[in-house]
Protein backbone atom coordinates (compact mmCIF):
# COMPACT_ATOMS: atom_id res chain seq x y z
CA UNK A 1 0.00 0.00 0.00
CA UNK A 2 3.06 2.22 1.25
CA UNK A 3 3.69 4.83 -2.14
CA UNK A 4 6.78 3.66 -3.94
CA UNK A 5 8.34 7.51 -4.64
CA UNK A 6 7.72 10.57 -3.08
CA UNK A 7 6.13 11.99 -6.34
CA UNK A 8 3.32 9.30 -5.92
CA UNK A 9 2.83 9.96 -2.00
CA UNK A 10 2.76 13.60 -3.37
CA UNK A 11 0.23 13.05 -6.07
CA UNK A 12 -1.68 11.34 -3.15
CA UNK A 13 -1.57 14.14 -0.65
CA UNK A 14 -3.86 15.90 -2.84
CA UNK A 15 -6.53 13.68 -2.63
CA UNK A 16 -6.33 12.53 1.10
CA UNK A 17 -3.76 14.90 3.52
CA UNK A 18 -4.65 12.79 6.16
CA UNK A 19 -3.50 9.37 4.81
CA UNK A 20 -0.72 11.16 3.61
CA UNK A 21 1.07 12.19 6.73
CA UNK A 22 0.13 9.55 8.34
CA UNK A 23 2.13 6.83 5.97
CA UNK A 24 4.63 9.68 5.72
CA UNK A 25 5.51 9.41 9.50
CA UNK A 26 5.22 5.18 9.30
CA UNK A 27 7.67 5.63 6.59
CA UNK A 28 9.82 7.76 8.35
CA UNK A 29 9.43 5.84 11.65
CA UNK A 30 10.31 2.79 10.10
CA UNK A 31 13.29 4.34 8.52
CA UNK A 32 14.66 5.56 11.53
CA UNK A 33 14.39 2.57 13.35
CA UNK A 34 16.26 0.65 11.13
CA UNK A 35 18.98 3.50 11.08
CA UNK A 36 19.44 3.27 15.25
CA UNK A 37 18.96 -0.24 15.52
CA UNK A 38 22.94 -1.47 15.02
CA UNK A 39 23.58 1.39 17.20
CA UNK A 40 21.73 0.59 20.03
CA UNK A 41 21.92 -3.18 19.59
CA UNK A 42 25.48 -2.41 20.71
CA UNK A 43 24.77 0.44 23.29
CA UNK A 44 22.20 -2.51 24.88
CA UNK A 45 25.02 -5.36 24.70
CA UNK A 46 27.97 -3.24 25.57
CA UNK A 47 26.42 -1.37 28.46
CA UNK A 48 22.94 -2.08 29.84
CA UNK A 49 23.71 -5.53 29.62
CA UNK A 50 26.81 -5.31 31.62
CA UNK A 51 25.03 -2.90 33.85
CA UNK A 52 21.91 -5.79 35.04
CA UNK A 53 24.49 -8.72 34.82
CA UNK A 54 26.92 -6.27 37.02
CA UNK A 55 24.16 -5.59 39.61
CA UNK A 56 23.83 -9.55 39.45
CA UNK A 57 27.23 -10.34 40.41
CA UNK A 58 27.12 -8.09 43.33
CA UNK A 59 24.67 -10.30 44.79
CA UNK A 60 27.26 -13.04 44.71
CA UNK A 61 29.89 -14.05 46.65
CA UNK A 62 32.55 -14.79 43.27
CA UNK A 63 36.13 -15.30 44.39
CA UNK A 64 38.06 -16.26 41.61
CA UNK A 65 40.85 -17.45 44.02
CA UNK A 66 38.43 -19.67 45.80
CA UNK A 67 35.62 -21.18 43.66
CA UNK A 68 34.39 -23.59 46.08
CA UNK A 69 33.30 -20.81 48.57
CA UNK A 70 31.09 -19.63 45.51
CA UNK A 71 27.70 -18.83 45.68
CA UNK A 72 24.53 -16.62 45.77
CA UNK A 73 24.92 -14.25 48.96
CA UNK A 74 22.14 -11.73 48.15
CA UNK A 75 22.81 -7.92 49.75
CA UNK A 76 26.08 -9.08 51.95
CA UNK A 77 28.36 -7.38 49.80
CA UNK A 78 26.42 -4.13 50.29
CA UNK A 79 26.00 -5.01 54.47
CA UNK A 80 29.89 -5.64 54.32
CA UNK A 81 30.15 -2.41 52.42
CA UNK A 82 29.07 -0.20 54.99
CA UNK A 83 31.44 -1.47 57.54
CA UNK A 84 34.64 -1.64 55.41
CA UNK A 85 36.62 1.24 56.11
CA UNK A 86 38.56 0.81 52.77
CA UNK A 87 35.43 1.49 51.43
CA UNK A 88 34.94 5.12 52.96
CA UNK A 89 38.29 6.06 52.72
CA UNK A 90 38.07 5.58 48.92
CA UNK A 91 35.14 7.05 48.56
CA UNK A 92 36.39 10.31 50.27
CA UNK A 93 39.57 10.10 48.10
CA UNK A 94 37.41 10.20 44.91
CA UNK A 95 35.59 13.15 46.55
CA UNK A 96 38.41 15.28 47.22
CA UNK A 97 40.18 13.75 43.92
CA UNK A 98 37.30 15.24 41.78
CA UNK A 99 36.95 18.28 43.39
CA UNK A 100 40.59 19.03 43.86
CA UNK A 101 40.93 18.48 40.40
CA UNK A 102 37.88 20.00 38.70
CA UNK A 103 38.02 23.44 41.16
CA UNK A 104 41.79 23.54 39.61
CA UNK A 105 41.26 22.89 36.32
CA UNK A 106 38.12 25.57 36.28
CA UNK A 107 39.88 27.94 37.79
CA UNK A 108 43.69 28.10 36.18
CA UNK A 109 41.43 27.17 32.73
CA UNK A 110 39.37 30.28 33.13
CA UNK A 111 42.31 32.85 34.46
CA UNK A 112 44.14 31.76 31.37
CA UNK A 113 41.35 31.87 28.81
CA UNK A 114 40.58 35.52 30.29
CA UNK A 115 44.54 36.48 29.81
CA UNK A 116 44.86 34.95 26.66
CA UNK A 117 41.96 36.56 25.02
CA UNK A 118 43.46 40.04 25.72
CA UNK A 119 46.72 38.77 24.30
CA UNK A 120 47.03 40.36 20.50
CA UNK A 121 49.81 38.07 19.60
CA UNK A 122 50.77 34.56 20.33
CA UNK A 123 47.29 33.17 20.93
CA UNK A 124 48.20 30.65 18.26
CA UNK A 125 50.94 28.99 20.49
CA UNK A 126 48.19 28.66 23.54
CA UNK A 127 46.22 26.85 21.12
CA UNK A 128 48.43 24.42 19.80
CA UNK A 129 50.90 23.41 23.01
CA UNK A 130 47.34 22.74 24.82
CA UNK A 131 45.98 20.69 22.73
CA UNK A 132 49.30 18.01 23.73
CA UNK A 133 48.22 17.15 26.70
CA UNK A 134 44.38 16.11 26.17
CA UNK A 135 45.54 13.78 23.46
CA UNK A 136 47.83 11.71 25.30
CA UNK A 137 47.18 8.72 26.50
CA UNK A 138 46.88 8.64 30.62
CA UNK A 139 48.54 5.70 31.05
CA UNK A 140 51.42 7.61 29.28
CA UNK A 141 51.07 10.48 31.02
CA UNK A 142 51.05 8.94 34.64
CA UNK A 143 54.15 7.17 33.27
CA UNK A 144 56.06 10.06 32.08
CA UNK A 145 54.86 11.58 35.38
CA UNK A 146 56.53 8.86 37.83
CA UNK A 147 59.80 8.62 35.94
CA UNK A 148 61.25 12.22 34.40
CA UNK A 149 59.41 14.20 36.20
CA UNK A 150 59.00 12.77 39.61
CA UNK A 151 61.58 10.17 40.31
CA UNK A 152 64.12 11.30 43.26
CA UNK A 153 67.07 13.69 42.03
CA UNK A 154 67.03 13.58 38.23
CA UNK A 155 63.10 14.19 38.17
CA UNK A 156 62.46 17.57 36.98
CA UNK A 157 59.90 18.04 39.92
CA UNK A 158 62.49 16.80 42.38
CA UNK A 159 65.14 18.90 40.83
CA UNK A 160 63.27 22.17 41.38
CA UNK A 161 62.08 21.13 44.50
CA UNK A 162 66.05 20.79 45.46
CA UNK A 163 67.10 24.21 43.56
CA UNK A 164 64.53 25.59 45.64
CA UNK A 165 65.18 24.73 48.98
CA UNK A 166 62.38 22.54 49.82
CA UNK A 167 64.62 19.32 49.58
CA UNK A 168 64.16 16.08 47.58
CA UNK A 169 61.02 14.92 48.37
CA UNK A 170 59.86 10.97 47.90
CA UNK A 171 56.99 12.45 45.89
CA UNK A 172 54.99 9.48 45.11
CA UNK A 173 56.43 7.46 48.74
CA UNK A 174 54.32 10.13 51.11
CA UNK A 175 50.96 9.06 51.50
CA UNK A 176 50.13 12.99 51.36
CA UNK A 177 52.71 13.73 48.73
CA UNK A 178 51.58 10.94 46.54
CA UNK A 179 47.65 12.40 46.50
CA UNK A 180 48.87 15.88 45.51
CA UNK A 181 51.46 14.36 42.92
CA UNK A 182 48.26 12.25 41.63
CA UNK A 183 45.93 15.45 41.60
CA UNK A 184 48.15 17.65 39.98
CA UNK A 185 48.94 15.40 36.65
CA UNK A 186 45.25 15.39 36.61
CA UNK A 187 45.33 19.15 36.52
CA UNK A 188 48.29 19.38 34.43
CA UNK A 189 47.19 16.80 31.71
CA UNK A 190 42.95 18.32 32.15
CA UNK A 191 43.52 22.09 32.25
CA UNK A 192 43.95 22.66 28.89
CA UNK A 193 40.55 21.61 28.32
CA UNK A 194 38.80 23.97 30.29
CA UNK A 195 41.05 26.47 28.91
CA UNK A 196 40.19 25.35 25.55
CA UNK A 197 35.84 25.57 26.06
CA UNK A 198 36.36 28.61 28.26
CA UNK A 199 38.49 30.41 25.61
CA UNK A 200 36.15 29.36 23.03
CA UNK A 201 33.22 30.76 25.02
CA UNK A 202 34.84 34.00 25.44
CA UNK A 203 35.89 34.33 22.33
CA UNK A 204 31.96 33.72 21.17
CA UNK A 205 30.74 36.41 23.67
CA UNK A 206 28.75 39.51 21.84
CA UNK A 207 31.72 42.78 21.63
CA UNK A 208 28.98 45.34 22.49
CA UNK A 209 27.79 44.42 25.54
CA UNK A 210 31.69 44.81 27.02
CA UNK A 211 31.49 48.50 24.53
CA UNK A 212 28.43 49.54 26.29
CA UNK A 213 29.78 49.06 29.98
CA UNK A 214 33.22 50.68 29.19
CA UNK A 215 31.20 53.49 28.25
CA UNK A 216 29.31 53.32 31.70
CA UNK A 217 32.45 53.35 33.20
CA UNK A 218 32.34 49.55 34.54
CA UNK A 219 35.81 48.52 36.12
CA UNK A 220 37.57 45.79 34.99
CA UNK A 221 36.48 43.85 38.08
CA UNK A 222 32.68 44.65 37.54
CA UNK A 223 33.13 43.46 33.62
CA UNK A 224 34.41 40.55 34.76
CA UNK A 225 31.85 40.08 38.07
CA UNK A 226 28.72 41.59 35.84
CA UNK A 227 29.44 40.54 32.15
CA UNK A 228 32.05 37.93 31.67
CA UNK A 229 30.80 35.29 34.38
CA UNK A 230 27.04 35.26 34.18
CA UNK A 231 27.34 34.75 30.21
CA UNK A 232 30.20 32.53 30.80
CA UNK A 233 28.29 30.57 33.27
CA UNK A 234 26.78 27.59 30.99
CA UNK A 235 29.91 26.87 29.46
CA UNK A 236 31.70 26.54 32.77
CA UNK A 237 28.57 24.58 34.54
CA UNK A 238 29.48 22.18 31.19
CA UNK A 239 32.82 21.73 31.70
CA UNK A 240 32.24 21.06 35.19
CA UNK A 241 29.74 18.39 34.89
CA UNK A 242 32.28 16.63 31.68
CA UNK A 243 34.95 17.16 34.16
CA UNK A 244 33.52 15.68 37.55
CA UNK A 245 32.43 12.76 35.50
CA UNK A 246 35.87 11.81 33.98
CA UNK A 247 37.41 12.89 37.49
CA UNK A 248 35.11 10.05 39.25
CA UNK A 249 36.44 7.49 36.87
CA UNK A 250 39.53 8.49 36.69
CA UNK A 251 42.30 5.17 36.25
CA UNK A 252 44.87 5.48 34.07
CA UNK A 253 46.84 8.09 35.61
CA UNK A 254 46.44 6.77 39.02
CA UNK A 255 46.92 3.17 38.28
CA UNK A 256 50.46 3.86 36.24
CA UNK A 257 51.71 6.53 38.43
CA UNK A 258 51.00 5.02 41.80
CA UNK A 259 48.76 2.16 41.47
CA UNK A 260 46.86 3.22 44.20
CA UNK A 261 49.76 3.39 46.89
CA UNK A 262 51.40 3.75 49.25
CA UNK A 263 48.96 1.21 50.97
CA UNK A 264 45.64 2.84 49.70
CA UNK A 265 46.78 6.70 49.95
CA UNK A 266 45.75 7.69 46.31
CA UNK A 267 43.00 4.30 46.16
CA UNK A 268 39.75 6.36 44.80
CA UNK A 269 36.53 4.32 44.67
CA UNK A 270 37.40 3.24 40.83
CA UNK A 271 40.75 1.44 41.69
CA UNK A 272 39.64 -0.13 44.97
CA UNK A 273 36.91 -1.66 42.67
CA UNK A 274 39.34 -2.30 39.93
CA UNK A 275 41.83 -4.03 42.57
CA UNK A 276 39.34 -5.68 45.06
CA UNK A 277 38.28 -7.80 41.34
CA UNK A 278 41.45 -7.82 39.31
CA UNK A 279 43.97 -8.15 41.86
CA UNK A 280 42.47 -9.73 44.63
CA UNK A 281 40.23 -11.54 42.82
CA UNK A 282 36.94 -10.50 44.49
CA UNK A 283 34.54 -10.14 41.73
CA UNK A 284 31.14 -10.23 43.57
CA UNK A 285 32.56 -7.66 46.40
CA UNK A 286 34.47 -5.87 43.36
CA UNK A 287 30.99 -4.96 41.55
CA UNK A 288 29.33 -3.99 44.99
CA UNK A 289 32.12 -1.23 44.70
CA UNK A 290 31.27 -0.45 40.99
CA UNK A 291 27.59 -0.23 41.40
CA UNK A 292 28.58 1.81 45.01
CA UNK A 293 30.49 4.17 42.50
CA UNK A 294 27.42 3.85 39.94
CA UNK A 295 25.03 5.63 42.54
CA UNK A 296 27.53 8.15 43.60
CA UNK A 297 28.27 9.30 40.13
CA UNK A 298 24.87 9.39 39.34
CA UNK A 299 24.11 11.35 42.59
CA UNK A 300 26.62 14.18 41.73
CA UNK A 301 25.55 14.35 38.41
CA UNK A 302 21.87 14.94 39.38
CA UNK A 303 23.11 17.60 41.70
CA UNK A 304 25.22 19.03 38.65
CA UNK A 305 22.53 18.97 36.03
CA UNK A 306 20.03 20.45 38.73
CA UNK A 307 22.73 23.29 38.92
CA UNK A 308 22.64 23.74 35.43
CA UNK A 309 19.26 24.36 35.52
CA UNK A 310 18.89 26.37 38.34
CA UNK A 311 19.04 29.80 37.33
CA UNK B 1 52.93 53.76 31.83
CA UNK B 2 55.14 52.02 33.68
CA UNK B 3 52.45 50.25 35.79
CA UNK B 4 51.00 49.26 32.36
CA UNK B 5 54.68 48.08 31.37
CA UNK B 6 55.23 45.70 34.63
CA UNK B 7 51.90 44.54 34.15
CA UNK B 8 52.06 43.35 30.99
CA UNK B 9 55.66 41.89 31.65
CA UNK B 10 53.97 40.05 34.14
CA UNK B 11 51.05 38.46 31.94
CA UNK B 12 53.94 37.70 29.30
CA UNK B 13 55.91 35.83 31.88
CA UNK B 14 52.70 33.86 33.25
CA UNK B 15 51.50 32.72 30.23
CA UNK B 16 55.13 31.60 28.96
CA UNK B 17 55.04 29.44 32.39
CA UNK B 18 52.26 27.52 31.43
CA UNK B 19 53.26 26.98 28.25
CA UNK B 20 56.26 25.72 29.50
CA UNK B 21 54.70 23.43 32.26
CA UNK B 22 52.03 22.43 29.29
CA UNK B 23 55.02 21.70 26.66
CA UNK B 24 58.40 20.55 28.79
CA UNK B 25 56.76 16.59 30.23
CA UNK B 26 56.50 16.21 26.67
CA UNK B 27 59.96 17.72 25.08
CA UNK B 28 61.55 15.75 27.96
CA UNK B 29 60.72 12.63 27.25
CA UNK B 30 61.86 13.32 23.67
CA UNK B 31 64.78 14.39 24.80
CA UNK B 32 65.20 11.13 27.12
CA UNK B 33 64.65 9.29 24.45
CA UNK B 34 67.39 10.02 22.72
CA UNK B 35 69.66 9.74 25.43
CA UNK B 36 71.75 7.13 26.80
CA UNK B 37 70.42 5.61 30.45
CA UNK B 38 73.31 7.56 32.22
CA UNK B 39 72.88 10.70 30.56
CA UNK B 40 68.77 10.12 31.45
CA UNK B 41 70.17 9.44 35.25
CA UNK B 42 72.69 12.40 35.48
CA UNK B 43 72.18 14.76 38.30
CA UNK B 44 71.57 18.09 37.45
CA UNK B 45 70.10 17.06 34.30
CA UNK B 46 70.81 16.90 30.99
CA UNK B 47 69.77 19.54 28.29
CA UNK B 48 73.03 19.18 26.41
CA UNK B 49 74.22 15.53 25.46
CA UNK B 50 74.95 13.84 22.36
CA UNK B 51 71.55 12.33 20.91
CA UNK B 52 71.29 8.83 19.86
CA UNK B 53 68.57 6.87 17.97
CA UNK B 54 69.99 3.74 20.30
CA UNK B 55 66.79 3.28 22.26
CA UNK B 56 64.62 3.13 19.50
CA UNK B 57 66.53 1.19 17.77
CA UNK B 58 66.21 -1.52 20.61
CA UNK B 59 62.56 -1.00 21.56
CA UNK B 60 61.79 -1.65 18.08
CA UNK B 61 63.65 -4.29 16.61
CA UNK B 62 65.45 -5.83 20.04
CA UNK B 63 64.44 -8.58 22.19
CA UNK B 64 60.91 -7.37 23.50
CA UNK B 65 60.54 -5.36 20.74
CA UNK B 66 57.35 -3.43 21.30
CA UNK B 67 56.45 -3.61 17.03
CA UNK B 68 53.71 -5.92 17.71
CA UNK B 69 52.02 -3.95 20.50
CA UNK B 70 51.83 -0.89 18.08
CA UNK B 71 50.40 -3.34 15.81
CA UNK B 72 47.62 -4.39 18.15
CA UNK B 73 47.24 -0.74 19.32
CA UNK B 74 46.60 0.32 15.33
CA UNK B 75 44.44 -3.02 14.74
CA UNK B 76 42.24 -1.65 17.68
CA UNK B 77 42.18 1.68 17.04
CA UNK B 78 41.43 1.60 13.24
CA UNK B 79 38.77 -1.55 14.28
CA UNK B 80 37.40 0.29 16.88
CA UNK B 81 37.01 3.60 13.98
CA UNK B 82 35.52 2.03 11.41
CA UNK B 83 32.72 -0.10 13.63
CA UNK B 84 32.16 3.26 15.61
CA UNK B 85 31.75 4.97 12.04
CA UNK B 86 29.41 2.45 10.45
CA UNK B 87 26.63 2.19 13.54
CA UNK B 88 26.73 5.87 14.94
CA UNK B 89 26.34 7.69 11.37
CA UNK B 90 23.03 6.45 10.38
CA UNK B 91 22.02 6.55 14.19
CA UNK B 92 22.92 10.25 14.74
CA UNK B 93 21.59 10.89 11.30
CA UNK B 94 18.22 9.78 12.97
CA UNK B 95 18.35 11.48 16.49
CA UNK B 96 19.44 14.46 14.68
CA UNK B 97 16.90 14.78 11.53
CA UNK B 98 13.97 12.14 11.90
CA UNK B 99 10.77 12.37 13.89
CA UNK B 100 9.66 9.05 15.66
CA UNK B 101 7.74 8.37 19.01
CA UNK B 102 10.60 8.02 21.77
CA UNK B 103 13.45 10.37 20.00
CA UNK B 104 13.88 11.96 23.30
CA UNK B 105 14.46 9.00 25.18
CA UNK B 106 16.64 6.98 22.89
CA UNK B 107 18.63 10.61 22.85
CA UNK B 108 19.02 10.54 26.77
CA UNK B 109 19.79 6.70 26.70
CA UNK B 110 22.73 7.32 24.26
CA UNK B 111 23.91 10.45 27.14
CA UNK B 112 22.91 7.75 30.16
CA UNK B 113 25.23 4.88 28.84
CA UNK B 114 28.18 7.81 29.22
CA UNK B 115 27.50 7.75 33.22
CA UNK B 116 28.61 3.92 33.48
CA UNK B 117 31.91 3.51 35.16
CA UNK B 118 34.28 1.92 33.04
CA UNK B 119 35.28 -0.54 35.78
CA UNK B 120 31.58 -1.60 36.21
CA UNK B 121 31.55 -2.72 32.47
CA UNK B 122 34.73 -4.19 32.74
CA UNK B 123 34.25 -6.64 35.68
CA UNK B 124 31.02 -8.13 33.89
CA UNK B 125 32.21 -8.02 30.55
CA UNK B 126 35.45 -9.94 31.83
CA UNK B 127 33.50 -12.81 33.15
CA UNK B 128 31.28 -13.34 29.88
CA UNK B 129 34.60 -12.47 27.38
CA UNK B 130 36.38 -15.60 29.83
CA UNK B 131 33.57 -17.86 28.94
CA UNK B 132 33.45 -17.32 25.50
CA UNK B 133 37.29 -17.53 24.94
CA UNK B 134 37.53 -13.84 23.70
CA UNK B 135 40.12 -12.46 26.23
CA UNK B 136 43.20 -11.68 24.61
CA UNK B 137 41.28 -11.15 20.89
CA UNK B 138 40.55 -7.95 19.00
CA UNK B 139 36.90 -8.37 19.09
CA UNK B 140 36.54 -8.97 22.49
CA UNK B 141 38.57 -5.42 22.98
CA UNK B 142 36.42 -3.88 19.67
CA UNK B 143 33.04 -4.89 21.42
CA UNK B 144 33.99 -3.38 24.36
CA UNK B 145 35.39 0.06 22.64
CA UNK B 146 31.73 0.73 21.70
CA UNK B 147 30.91 1.50 25.32
CA UNK B 148 32.38 4.45 25.26
CA UNK B 149 33.55 5.26 21.35
CA UNK B 150 29.42 5.07 20.34
CA UNK B 151 27.43 7.27 22.39
CA UNK B 152 30.06 9.92 22.16
CA UNK B 153 30.37 9.78 18.13
CA UNK B 154 26.73 9.37 17.55
CA UNK B 155 26.41 12.30 20.23
CA UNK B 156 29.22 14.60 18.39
CA UNK B 157 27.84 13.70 14.95
CA UNK B 158 24.14 14.71 15.87
CA UNK B 159 25.52 18.40 15.91
CA UNK B 160 26.93 18.15 12.72
CA UNK B 161 23.83 16.66 11.10
CA UNK B 162 22.19 19.58 12.74
CA UNK B 163 23.57 22.18 11.06
CA UNK B 164 22.77 20.99 7.75
CA UNK B 165 19.52 23.16 6.29
CA UNK B 166 16.78 20.83 5.28
CA UNK B 167 15.62 22.44 2.17
CA UNK B 168 18.41 20.12 0.89
CA UNK B 169 16.65 16.98 1.91
CA UNK B 170 13.69 18.13 0.77
CA UNK B 171 14.87 18.93 -2.60
CA UNK B 172 15.96 15.60 -3.22
CA UNK B 173 12.80 14.05 -1.86
CA UNK B 174 11.20 16.02 -4.81
CA UNK B 175 13.80 14.80 -7.30
CA UNK B 176 12.46 11.36 -6.31
CA UNK B 177 15.70 10.08 -4.66
CA UNK B 178 14.87 7.40 -1.55
CA UNK B 179 15.47 8.42 2.28
CA UNK B 180 18.87 6.10 2.04
CA UNK B 181 19.97 7.39 -1.53
CA UNK B 182 19.01 11.09 0.15
CA UNK B 183 21.37 9.66 3.18
CA UNK B 184 24.53 8.54 1.12
CA UNK B 185 24.71 11.21 -2.08
CA UNK B 186 23.23 14.20 -0.41
CA UNK B 187 23.44 13.95 3.63
CA UNK B 188 26.69 12.58 4.32
CA UNK B 189 28.81 14.46 2.00
CA UNK B 190 27.60 17.58 3.38
CA UNK B 191 29.10 16.41 7.41
CA UNK B 192 32.41 15.02 5.58
CA UNK B 193 33.73 17.47 8.16
CA UNK B 194 31.79 16.54 10.84
CA UNK B 195 32.87 12.63 10.74
CA UNK B 196 36.09 13.46 9.97
CA UNK B 197 36.53 15.04 13.32
CA UNK B 198 34.44 12.31 15.12
CA UNK B 199 36.92 9.12 13.43
CA UNK B 200 39.98 11.64 14.87
CA UNK B 201 38.23 11.40 18.57
CA UNK B 202 37.39 8.06 17.95
CA UNK B 203 41.02 6.86 16.91
CA UNK B 204 42.17 9.13 19.40
CA UNK B 205 40.20 7.44 22.73
CA UNK B 206 40.93 3.82 21.28
CA UNK B 207 44.23 4.57 21.24
CA UNK B 208 44.84 5.98 24.22
CA UNK B 209 42.20 3.64 25.98
CA UNK B 210 43.79 1.40 29.21
CA UNK B 211 41.58 -0.22 31.65
CA UNK B 212 39.90 -2.14 29.33
CA UNK B 213 43.21 -3.28 27.66
CA UNK B 214 44.86 -4.01 30.64
CA UNK B 215 42.18 -6.24 31.68
CA UNK B 216 41.46 -7.73 28.36
CA UNK B 217 44.95 -8.07 26.62
CA UNK B 218 47.27 -11.13 26.62
CA UNK B 219 50.01 -12.22 24.77
CA UNK B 220 48.24 -11.92 21.66
CA UNK B 221 46.55 -8.92 21.73
CA UNK B 222 48.62 -6.29 23.75
CA UNK B 223 48.11 -2.76 23.03
CA UNK B 224 51.43 0.14 23.27
CA UNK B 225 49.87 1.45 26.58
CA UNK B 226 49.46 -1.54 28.65
CA UNK B 227 53.06 -3.06 26.99
CA UNK B 228 54.93 0.24 28.30
CA UNK B 229 54.59 -1.59 31.17
CA UNK B 230 57.97 -3.52 30.28
CA UNK B 231 60.17 -1.36 30.84
CA UNK B 232 59.55 -0.57 34.50
CA UNK B 233 59.51 -3.63 36.77
CA UNK B 234 60.46 -3.72 40.71
CA UNK B 235 64.43 -4.65 39.88
CA UNK B 236 64.96 -1.80 37.29
CA UNK B 237 63.66 1.01 35.02
CA UNK B 238 64.78 0.82 31.50
CA UNK B 239 64.99 5.02 31.06
CA UNK B 240 66.17 5.48 28.02
CA UNK B 241 63.58 2.49 25.83
CA UNK B 242 60.56 3.61 28.22
CA UNK B 243 60.97 7.36 26.99
CA UNK B 244 61.56 5.97 23.49
CA UNK B 245 58.62 3.75 24.16
CA UNK B 246 56.04 6.82 25.60
CA UNK B 247 57.12 9.24 22.34
CA UNK B 248 56.47 6.44 20.29
CA UNK B 249 52.61 6.37 21.82
CA UNK B 250 52.63 9.80 22.05
CA UNK B 251 53.60 10.39 18.56
CA UNK B 252 50.38 9.41 16.63
CA UNK B 253 47.87 11.07 18.79
CA UNK B 254 50.11 14.29 18.60
CA UNK B 255 50.41 14.49 15.38
CA UNK B 256 46.44 13.96 14.70
CA UNK B 257 45.84 16.58 17.60
CA UNK B 258 48.12 19.06 15.46
CA UNK B 259 46.93 18.34 11.89
CA UNK B 260 43.24 18.19 13.06
CA UNK B 261 44.33 21.19 15.65
CA UNK B 262 41.48 23.41 14.87
CA UNK B 263 38.86 20.77 14.38
CA UNK B 264 39.75 19.15 17.61
CA UNK B 265 39.20 22.92 19.39
CA UNK B 266 35.44 22.45 17.91
CA UNK B 267 34.95 18.81 18.85
CA UNK B 268 35.92 19.63 22.30
CA UNK B 269 33.65 22.67 22.65
CA UNK B 270 30.67 21.84 20.22
CA UNK B 271 28.41 20.75 23.73
CA UNK B 272 29.56 23.14 25.81
CA UNK B 273 29.43 26.47 23.12
CA UNK B 274 26.16 25.69 22.28
CA UNK B 275 24.91 26.27 26.00
CA UNK B 276 23.04 23.11 25.15
CA UNK B 277 25.65 20.86 25.79
CA UNK B 278 25.05 17.21 26.12
CA UNK B 279 21.32 16.73 25.14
Amino acid sequence: MAPTTDMAAAAAAAIVPNDFSRVLAQRERRFAAALLAPAFLALLATTTFPLMFLVWTSAFRMDLAMPFANGFVGFENYQALLTDERFWSSLLLSLVYTASTVVLQVVIGLALALLVMDMKRGQGWFRLIAILPVVLSPAVVGMIWRTFMLAPEFGIVDFLAINAGIGSKNWLGDPLLAMVSVIAIHTWQWTPFAFMVLLASLAALPEDIYEAARLDRATAWQRFRRITLPLLRPAIVMVIIMRTMVALTAFAAIFTVTAGGPGTATEILNLYAYRKSFTELSIGYGSALAVALLIVTVIISGVLFALRRAK
Amino acid sequence: MSARRVRMFALIAISLVFLLAWAFPIVWSVLNSLKTDPDVLAYPPKLIFSPTLDAYRDVLFGSGSILPNLVSSIVISVGTTIVTMLMAIPAAYALARLRFRGKKFAGFYVLATQMLPPVGIIIPYFLVLRNIGWIDTYQGIILIYLSFSLPFAIWLLVSYFEDIPFEMEEAAYLDGASRLRTLRRIIIPQVRGGIAVTVVFVFLNAWNEFLFAVVLSGNTVRPVTVAMFNFVSVEQTLWAKLAAVSVLAMLPVVALGVVAQKHIVKGLTVGAVKGGGRR
